[in-house]
């Protein structure tokens, strides 16, 4: 009798029952903007999707993650760090914008109701140390950052040693010290809050993978459209094709294989479809040690000429350190377990000699995560493929995706609701400059 | 009559029986040749009796224009429907044009029923193709509650038409339309008399819409096939109207109590719809409320019982069923080439197929009631009719207008002009098909411009 009851109360217009029972966790058929990857670049993307469309409900925004741990997703396997001081002035100005973003963060990524976000955002600035040889790289790069506004100094090995007598400058000609919005913050809650106000505004979630990504008009001469055909559901073989009008490309490490569903790379060699997306995961290695008697409170995240980077984890004398391999010993990126013995080798010595107190420390842990490396120029990718229509990349970040992510967003939102770019111009980023083969490359890549 | 009815039965056969590679040409070109004749009705020799009589069916000039409408619309569904059936098999694109054919019989035989209850049957009867095409051949999962809505606020509405019909039957022994305009008029007093006066309307003001059971409408209209909602736009809204023209000769005098809540409703909501568009962020919603808003004009025109209110009830639905019919066309030419129905993902389009802006520009026009397009001659008699029956109505008809035309004109704009997005530079071109499909339905409506006589009915 109760279940009658109940049934009939669901069966009166207004609530959602249907006949047919419907899996909640399926996406829905029809999407308006389908973003491929639940990173905080594509959390980002649907974030300023919302915030931008002029009326409630305005577009359907569907972001599909297939892993709801994230446990290999760049976003939160990254050190976390954020600085201007680059030699691009897109990249300097993208930082300084997501800074200025993150420090009102609860402005704009406030819920009504809900705990309010803390990013822990340490502003202890980046140390760039140059030697001889990258000395006037680094005088030049300093220019750009200035006028570009960020807010940067110049020290000489004298100044260092005054300001961190920690430090042994030997070898150091020159210092590049961030004074303002730079530092590092916490990845996750960065990622979460996104989401969290994503979804309160309307974005649809699904955890699934794009398995198949077709296009619309197979035999059209003027470009394919992609359509998403698969989203499979996790451990199931069940899947839902999703009709939509725009797909983002945000996988970050795995954007390679979307593009690939779609046969870029797969045409001959020297045309437009020969050319693949020239992204692909690369393993960076991060290590966290206890030193008691380590650099203090006021460490900034210190990046030697020699590639080793540290900085400050917590208020316990933990410390966070990695560096980048050479190009010749990039580990295998298959999987992400730890190499420990490239700490001992690569990491260690240097990091030895520039903070003798570092000479005593202990690895308490370590985590490896992927880089989406773009193999081209290091730097991002944003805009649409010549040959598909509708799909908008903001992938490539090679390591910069976290730090970059608000402004990158705002700028893939305004490029699909406004049809350019508004606030900051990343035309620069776009897919054309492979095509050309003219690379955008940093000054000083780490 | 017969011989428009007859070969549209044997459309039915004939689908099934031709091969498949002359399936979409055949049936066109046969239902454009019923359509041509059945523009014969339009010459009636009686100017305000009956032609074409037989003991079941006939036309006078209130059916006339309706019939020669859904025959007119029956060719035009076929062109919308071609290509987003295409990828299908081939006895599903046999059963979905079986069932727009299945359809237009009915609503022959209803418009041209001269005995009620047959009317009666057949406009339920037209419920069960619409909602097998609402549901099978739909896009999203929302069709099922769209057609459930559909169908039980429609039947819930005519189930009480079913008992006055019968009551009536019972009182004056006939229900034949040709003899019932000249019962006397009956003397509403007691409370069951004015029961059965709302059950004679209620199922037409459901159908119409009126504003506050207008519910079903923006679903059925979204989530249907281009088919779909073209006939439901352009013909079965009028049903309502028909229907309601027809029951109203008998249903005098007006009372004040029984009419003004109706009137009210449907003068309010066309305010209220109107504003509602402006808000709209799917293209299709925004046509669908729009159609609301045009028919809430419609049934106050109706329920007011005057001629001029006839006359431009009459001439507003046929202009309207043509303009809504094309404006359904053209956000379906958008949506075969985005894949979405948001306004806002596909806006400049002037840039980029600057042809269909042409019939964008002429339709968004026809939708604002421009002069000399009938869509003006029929608001402006009914507004003409309503501001002689009170003063007062002037300020909801006027604001009605002025709405109307804010979004006709925000549906232009947004979709035409404007930025255009970077993943909407190459979209297929405009097809012959999509020029020839917007010319058929605009054509008309300006043709009729000159020769309004065809469409206003009674009046001479």
């Amino acid at each position: 009798m109760e279940a009658m009851r109940k049934k009939a109360v669901d069966a009166l217009p207004g609530s959602s029952w249907t006949p047919l029972e419907i899996n909640p966790n399926l996406p829905p058929e029809r999407a308006d903007i389908v973003i491929v990857g639940g990173g905080v670049v594509g959390w980002s993307i649907a974030y300023w999707l919302k915030q931008k469309e002029m009326v409630r409900g305005g577009v359907r925004v569907l972001v599909v993650e297939k892993d709801p741990t994230y446990s290999q997703a760049s976003t939160v396997l990254s050190a976390g760090g954020i600085r201007q001081q680059f030699s691009l002035p897109e990249n300097i100005h993208l930082s300084l914008a997501s800074a200025d973003f993150m420090r009102n963060i609860n402005d704009h990524l406030g819920v009504l109701n809900e705990d309010p976000i803390d990013l822990q955002f340490n502003h202890s600035g980046y140390l760039f140390l140059a030697s001889e040889a990258v000395a006037h790289i680094m005088e030049e790069n300093y220019s750009t950052q200035r006028y570009a506004g960020a807010k940067v100094s110049l020290l000489s090995p004298t100044q260092l040693k005054e300001k961190f007598p920690w430090l042994n400058t030997e070898g150091v000609v020159l210092a590049s010290y961030g004074l303002e919005n730079e530092g590092w913050f916490d990845p996750w809650t960065l990622l979460n809050a996104f989401k969290r106000k994503a979804i309160s505004m309307g974005a649809i979630q699904c955890c699934g993978e794009v398995t198949v990504c077709t296009s619309f008009f197979p035999t059209s001469d003027d470009g394919m459209s992609a359509c998403v055909e698969q989203v499979q559901m996790p451990n199931s073989l069940e899947y839902q094709p999703v009709e939509c009008a725009i797909v983002v490309n945000a996988a970050g490490a795995f954007s390679g294989k979307l593009t690939e569903m779609l046969g870029i790379g797969f045409g001959p060699k020297q045309s437009i479809a020969g050319i693949p997306l020239p992204v692909e995961p690369r393993k960076r290695y991060v290590y966290v040690v206890h030193c008691p008697d380590g650099p203090g409170l006021d460490t900034p995240f210190l990046i030697d000429y020699s590639g080793v980077y540290v900085r400050r984890e917590g208020l316990g004398g933990n410390y966070i350190a990695g560096a980048s391999p050479e190009e010749a010993a990039e580990p295998d990126a298959s999987n992400l377990e730890v190499d420990h013995s490239f700490f001992e080798e690569n990491v260690w010595p240097h990091l030895a000699f520039r903070v003798p107190a570092f000479e005593k420390l202990k690895v308490t842990s370590a985590w490896a995560g992927f880089y989406d490396y773009n193999t081209f120029d290091q730097n991002a990718i944003i805009g649409t493929h010549p040959l598909i229509n509708n799909m908008y990349f903001a992938t490539g970040f090679s390591g910069h995706g976290l730090q970059h992510s608000p402004a990158v967003g705002r700028a893939v939102a305004e490029l699909i609701l406004d049809g350019s770019y508004k606030t900051l111009d990343l035309s620069g980023f776009g897919f054309n400059r492979i095509l050309t083969q003219e690379p955008k490359l940093e000054r000083n890549i780490v | 009559m017969l011989k428009i009815l007859l070969p549209t039965i044997m459309l039915v056969p004939t689908i099934w029986a031709v091969p498949a590679k002359y399936l979409w040409s055949t049936t066109l070109s046969y239902s454009l040749i019923i359509s041509l004749i059945s523009l014969t009705w339009l010459k009636s020799s009686a100017e305000s009796g009956w032609s074409f009589l037989n003991p079941y069916m006939a036309t006078d000039p209130l059916s006339t224009p309706l019939l020669a409408l859904t025959c007119w619309l029956l060719p035009l569904m076929i062109l919308a429907s071609q290509n987003h059936t295409a990828p299908e098999p081939i006895s599903r694109q046999r059963t979905y044009i079986t069932l727009l054919t299945s359809l237009q019989i009915f609503l022959i035989m209803a418009f041209s029923a001269t005995e009620v209850i047959m009317f009666y049957i057949m406009f339920e009867a037209t419920l069960i193709p619409t909602l097998v095409i609402i549901t099978r051949w739909g896009n999203q999962t929302e069709r099922l509650n769209a057609g459930t809505y559909f169908l039980f606020y429609t039947l819930a509405g005519s189930l009480p038409l079913l008992v006055a019909l019968l009551l009536l039957q019972n009182n004056t022994g006939t229900l034949s339309l040709l003899t019932l305009q000249y019962t006397p008029s009956m003397q509403l007093s007691s409370f069951a008399d004015k029961l059965w006066w709302a059950g004679c309307l209620l199922a037409f003001l459901v159908k119409m819409p009126l504003y506050g059971a207008h519910l079903w409408l923006p679903k059925a209209h979204v989530e249907a096939p281009i088919a779909g909602s073209m006939v439901l736009a352009a013909v079965l809204l009028k049903l309502g109207g028909y229907g309601m023209m027809r029951m109203m000769i008998m249903l005098e005098p007006l009372t004040k109590e029984l009419s003004y809540p109706f009137i009210i409703f449907a003068l309010w909501g066309v305010i209220m719809t109107g504003s509602i568009c402006l808000r709209q962020t799917d293209l299709k919603s925004l046509i669908a409320y729009s159609s609301v808003s045009h028919m809430g004009l419609v049934a106050a025109g109706i329920l007011i019982q005057t001629s001029w209110g006839f006359t431009g009830a009459l001439i507003l639905m046929i202009a309207h069923g043509l303009t809504s019919s094309a404006l359904f066309c053209l956000a379906n030419t958008n949506y075969e080439r985005t894949h979405s129905r948001t306004m806002i993902l596909a806006r400049g389009l002037q840039m980029v197929l600057p042809l269909m802006t042409a019939w964008w520009f002429i339709a968004s026009l026809a939708n604002l009631a421009l002069p000399p397009l009938p869509n003006l001659m029929g608001e402006l008699m009914i507004i003409t009719s309503l501001f002689h029956w009170s003063w007062w109505t002037i300020a909801l008809t006027g604001g009605g207008t002025l709405i109307t035309a804010g979004y006709s004109l925000y549906m232009f704009l947004m979709t035409q002009r404007g930025p255009l997005p970077a993943h909407i530079i190459s979209l297929d071109p405009t097809h012959s098909r999509e020029h020839l499909l917007m010319a058929l339905h605009l054509l008309p409506l300006i043709l009729l411009i000159s020769k309004p006589e065809l469409i206003w009915g009674w009046t001479a």
